[in-house]
């Protein structure tokens, strides 16, 4: 099956994934229509920085098992076994922030959605774009990331890729790794300025 | 193998839940008092404020017990744990025989002493049968009057005024949730429940009712009196052990159990409310009445009592409350009694409304206060849980942009 992997290394900061995410989940699922929307949509991935500014997507690991779906007071939260998703209902949810003390990555955020008139506050996180997966796309955050910070796919092959450029970045005449010089050049770049800022 | 297992809550239902599929032969017999299906106890208090109906209460399907092949004994109270027969007596006096037991019965109102408590209109609010009976009574009801600013106590206030009543609330300490909040975050919910017109009197308690059938009037301790045609006793929980055998399984305020959730009786379990478990953050024995860890416990303490040796890691108080447009996140220990141990950092900002507050030991974080901005509180959590040592810079934490990627190695 295949999934969203995330590599940090490769993020830019840009956020276009979190409109993107927005737009996905809006009534229209059109970034221009959805920003006259109301309630406004609202991401499920979250773009934040580290110490040194980089960038960093961070969005629900739908991890297995679930903190928050143990947590949860009215049994909201569920694991949709067919694409492993962890999931919550909005009709169930109480809006209690049970999950917000649950999630060790702080993804989950709480507002209201397009259901039932879209009054009802919620805890809202990734759901892997189901909806979209239905119609054979791929996940919104995936599709419009550029800098290959966000793939979907196997998680085998996923890791088979990162095995392979570990191996070959030890081997003798090795060209390096994949990641290219840009990504850690930026890097240099935001973590010089925030010393010299501190220097100061 | 035969189960039995005391109380249906949450504690209970997730016991079941991990034994059955580990053991598919084994009977299990669930004890409970309540005939209630499986339901969200901590949801009461959104039926009494309005906010939901009693029909969304159950947390599980009316098939809960046929589904998992369970011998439900419901409406019936244990009376009695015969530890060396392995055999629980019900106040019927029906006997069944245990090779392993959950003791998972939770825990019961603290009761008061006053007089005129048999007068109509007086409830706790632990089961949902008491929201029913506080519902029925709404209709003509107009002042209510509570006893205790503990969670319990706070949320039949804050329903209380959900409904339009007005409401006095006594209190011992200066703010409600003093176990749950540090002072700062106490005053402020104080200002939110006053500014939308809640009644707080502090250092007050209650002597007597009085009134003809119902109650009409409390008789305060400064001598003074309170008109009341409703009032909600919310002075915390016990855990339910009366019918624990003190001379066989050892007990503290709660029933002690050990890292697998065992008694000092083997094959004699507790998990939930009425369990005394091993604080992390404050390296004691203490009794963590939530939710979450009555599911956890629960859970482990059936996969255990069904043949496999899990671990619990020990349990965490926290909590999360929500009032009006204010969110309160608590976890740990909030308000540290020594200086010399512990160092608290915090920082407020009026223009958003947030006051966030860390306590270390050394350079470990026990305890975390966050009033607005509350997303980050599971990373925070987890750090009391994980007891991970603090590499960066502590202030860090105080950031409302602090994420979970300021802690990974670069
Ligand atoms: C109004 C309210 C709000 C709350 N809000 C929150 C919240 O926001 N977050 C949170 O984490 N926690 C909250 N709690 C606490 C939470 O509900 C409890 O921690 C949790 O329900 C404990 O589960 P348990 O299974 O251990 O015990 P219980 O839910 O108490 O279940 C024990 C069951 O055993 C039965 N029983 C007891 N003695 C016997 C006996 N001798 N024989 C047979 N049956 C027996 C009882 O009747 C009961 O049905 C709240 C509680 C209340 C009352």
């Amino acid at each position: 099956m295949k999934q969203i992997m995330i590599h940090p290394e490769r993020c830019v900061g840009c956020m276009q994934c979190m409109a993107a995410c927005a737009a996905a989940h809006s009534r229209s699922g059109h970034l221009f229509a959805a920003t006259l929307e109301s309630p406004l949509p609202k991401p499920r991935i979250h773009v934040g920085s580290g110490l040194w500014e980089e960038g960093f997507p961070n969005r629900c690991r739908h991890c297995d098992p679930a903190p928050c779906l143990f947590a949860c007071l009215p049994g909201a939260i569920f694991r949709d076994e067919k694409t492993n998703t962890v999931r919550v209902d909005p009709d169930r949810c109480i809006n209690c922030a049970s999950c917000a003390m649950a999630c060790p990555f702080g993804v989950i955020r709480y507002h209201a959605v397009p259901f039932r008139g879209g009054k009802k506050v919620v805890a809202v996180k990734c759901d892997n774009c189901i909806e979209r997966q239905g119609r054979g796309e791929i996940p919104a955050c995936v599709e419009v990331c550029k800098s290959g910070a966000l793939t979907f796919e196997e998680s085998g092959e996923a890791m088979k890729r990162k095995t392979d450029a570990v191996s070959r970045s030890v081997s003798a005449g090795a060209e390096g790794t994949e990641l290219p010089e840009g990504f850690s050049l930026l890097r240099a770049i935001k973590k010089a300025r925030l010393q010299l800022q501190e220097r100061r | 193998m035969e189960y039995v297992i005391i109380g249906n809550g949450i504690a209970g239902v997730s016991a079941a839940e991990s034994i059955r599929p580990i053991d598919r032969e084994g009977r299990i017999t669930m004890i409970g008092d309540e005939t209630f299906p499986p339901y969200c106890r901590p949801m009461i208090s959104m039926v009494l404020e309005g906010a939901v109906g009693s029909d969304r209460l159950p947390i599980r399907g009316a098939d809960f017990y046929e589904r998992l092949d369970i011998r439900p004994l419901l409406g019936a109270r244990v009376s009695e744990i015969d530890v060396d027969g392995k055999t629980v007596i019900t106040e019927k006096g029906e006997a069944v025989s245990f090779d392993r037991l959950l003791i998972a019965s939770g825990a019961d109102p603290r009761p008061i002493k006053a007089e005129g408590l048999d007068l109509k209109n007086i409830f706790f609010m632990r089961t949902e049968a008491h929201v029913r009976g506080m519902e029925r009574a709404l209709p003509d009801v107009r002042r209510a009057l509570v006893l205790g600013g503990g969670l319990v106590g706070f949320k039949a206030a804050y329903g209380l005024m959900c409904r339009g009543i007005e409401v006095t609330l006594l209190i011992r300490s200066g703010h409600p949730l003093s176990m749950q909040a540090d002072a700062a975050a106490g005053k402020m919910i104080l200002e939110k429940l006053t500014g939308r017109g809640l009644d707080v009197r502090t250092g007050l308690a209650v002597t007597a009712f009085s009134g003809k059938g119902r109650v009409r009037q409390a008789h305060l301790t400064d001598g003074s009196e309170l008109p009341c045609d409703l009032a909600v006793i919310g002075k915390g929980v016990l855990p339910s052990r009366s019918f624990i055998p003190r001379d066989h399984i050892d007990l503290d305020l709660g029933v002690l159990v050990d890292d697998y959730l065992e008694t000092n009786v083997s094959g004699i379990f507790a998990a939930g409310d009425v369990a005394e478990t091993t604080d992390i953050a404050r390296r004691s024995r203490w009794v963590n009445a939530i939710w979450p860890e009555a599911e956890a416990q629960g859970r482990i303490a059936g996969m255990n009592m069904a043949g496999q040796k899990i671990r619990y890691g020990g349990s965490l108080s926290r909590n999360v409350i929500r009032i009006f447009d204010t969110d309160i996140l608590t976890a740990g220990i909030v308000t540290p009694e020594s200086d010399a141990v512990y160092t608290a950092i915090q920082s407020k900002d009026p223009l958003y409304g947030t006051y966030r507050k860390m306590v270390f030991r050394e350079d470990r974080l026990v305890g975390a206060v966050l009033v607005n901005r509350i997303e980050q509180g599971g990373v925070l959590t987890a750090l009391i849980r994980s007891q991970m040592p603090i590499t960066i810079e502590k202030e860090r934490l105080l950031d409302p942009l602090f994420n979970v990627k300021m802690l990974m190695k670069q």
